[in-house]
C-alpha cells in the first residue's frame, strides 16, 4: 500500500536512493513523515463523506505499518520516525472519524476556518435562537421521558446536519458548510449536557 | 483553580435572569454565541422614553465566567444612558471579576452581547 505518495523526500534518509514511499524500495528503510494531510496520511479520499468502517480499516493498516514495535530492531533515527507517523496517523484519525472535528478540519484546508476559533463570537439571530431553544427545554425538561425525547430529536436533527454537512462540501458551498458546521457545534454541547443531565456531576465554572 | 469571590457571587446569585418581550418598542435584544464553547448568551435592556437604560436582564448557557460576565454587565448598565453602556470593555468585566486568561473570552461575549442590544434597540427606533 502506498499511503504517501505525495511530498516524500527525493532521496531516502538511509540509503540516499530515490523513495516513492514511505518505506524505501531500495533498503527498506522507514522515512520521516512527510508533509501532507489528515486524508492523504490515512489514505482516503479528501471529502466529508467518509464510510466509518473503511476509515477505520485504513487507520488500522496505517497503524500496523508504522507500529514502533516493527522498528523495534533499527536504528534509533527509523524508530523516532515510526513514533512520529503512529503520533500523525492517530491525530489523522481522531480528526477525521468525528463529523464535527471533520467538517472544521475541511474548512481549514480549503482556508475558511471556522468562526468562533481564538474566542470570536457570532451574531446569527436564527441559529443561536434555536441554540437557545435546545438548551431551554433541556433546562425545562423534568421527567426522564422528556430528556428522552430531546436526546432523541437531537439524534435526528445531527443527523439532518450531517446529511447537508455532506451536500454542502460535495457542491464546494463553503458559505453553506460553515453555516451547518456552527449549527453542529452547538448540537454537540448539547448532546455533551444532555450526558451531564444524565448523570449529574460537579458544575462546571 | 481559584475564582474570585465576586465571580463566584455572580454565579452563585446571578442578577437579573430572565426576559422582556422582545417585541416591546423600548427592549433591545443582543444574542451571540462562542461556537468554540457551544455558549449562547441573550442581554436584553429596557430604555426609557429619555434614552436611559431602566432595566436589563440575560439568559446565558454557558460556562460560569461567562454567566457571572453577563450577570455584571446586566448591573452595570443600568440607570446609563446608550452611549455610557456602549462604553463597556470586556477588559473591564474581566479585571472586575478577575477573570483567569483562559476565561477571558466569555467577557468578550458579555461585551458583544450588550453591543448587540443596543444596536438592535437604535435600528428599531431608526425604522420608526
Amino acid at each position: 500500500m502506498m499511503v504517501e505518495p505525495a511530498e516524500r523526500p527525493i532521496s531516502c534518509a538511509s540509503c540516499g536512493g530515490e523513495v516513492a514511499d514511505a518505506i524505501c524500495a531500495a533498503c527498506n528503510a522507514l522515512q520521516p513523515p512527510g508533509q501532507i494531510d489528515h486524508f492523504a496520511r490515512l489514505g482516503v479520499d479528501r471529502s466529508y463523506a467518509v464510510d466509518p468502517a473503511a476509515l477505520e480499516r485504513a487507520y488500522f493498516a496505517a497503524q500496523r505499518r508504522f507500529h514502533p514495535d516493527r522498528f523495534a530492531g533499527r536504528g534509533a533515527k527509523e524508530k523516532t520516525f515510526s513514533l512520529q507517523h503512529a503520533t500523525l496517523i492517530n491525530e489523522a484519525y481522531e480528526t477525521l472519524r468525528d463529523p464535527l472535528a471533520r467538517a472544521r478540519y475541511l474548512l481549514e484546508l480549503e482556508g475558511r476556518p471556522l468562526p468562533g476559533g481564538d474566542g470570536q463570537t457570532i451574531a446569527d439571530p436564527e441559529l443561536l435562537m434555536a441554540a437557545m431553544e435546545w438548551r431551554e427545554a433541556l433546562e425545562e425538561a423534568e421527567t426522564p421521558d422528556q430528556i428522552a425525547d430531546i436526546a432523541r430529536r437531537l439524534v435526528a436533527e445531527t443527523g439532518e446536519v450531517e446529511a447537508a454537512l455532506g451536500t454542502a462540501f460535495a457542491a464546494h458551498d463553503l458559505d453553506s458548510a460553515i453555516h451547518e458546521a456552527l449549527r453542529l457545534s452547538y448540537l454537540v454541547k448539547l448532546g455533551s449536557e444532555l450526558k451531564r443531565r444524565r448523570a449529574p456531576g460537579l458544575a462546571r465554572i | 483553580m481559584a475564582y474570585s469571590d465576586k465571580l463566584v457571587d455572580h454565579y452563585e446569585n446571578p442578577r437579573n435572569v430572565g426576559s422582556f418581550a422582545k417585541g416591546d418598542e423600548g427592549v433591545g435584544t443582543g444574542l451571540v454565541g462562542a461556537p468554540a464553547c457551544g455558549d449562547v448568551m441573550k442581554l436584553q435592556i429596557k430604555v426609557s422614553p429619555e434614552g436611559l437604560i431602566e432595566d436589563a436582564k440575560f439568559k446565558t448557557f454557558g460556562c460560569g465566567s461567562a454567566i457571572a460576565s453577563s450577570s455584571l454587565v446586566t448591573e452595570w448598565v443600568k440607570g446609563k444612558s446608550l452611549d455610557e453602556a456602549a462604553t463597556i470593555r470586556n477588559t473591564d468585566i474581566a479585571k472586575h471579576l478577575a477573570l483567569p486568561p483562559v476565561k477571558i473570552h466569555c467577557s468578550v461575549l458579555a461585551e458583544d452581547a450588550i453591543k448587540a442590544a443596543i444596536a438592535d434597540y437604535k435600528a428599531k427606533h431608526e425604522k420608526a
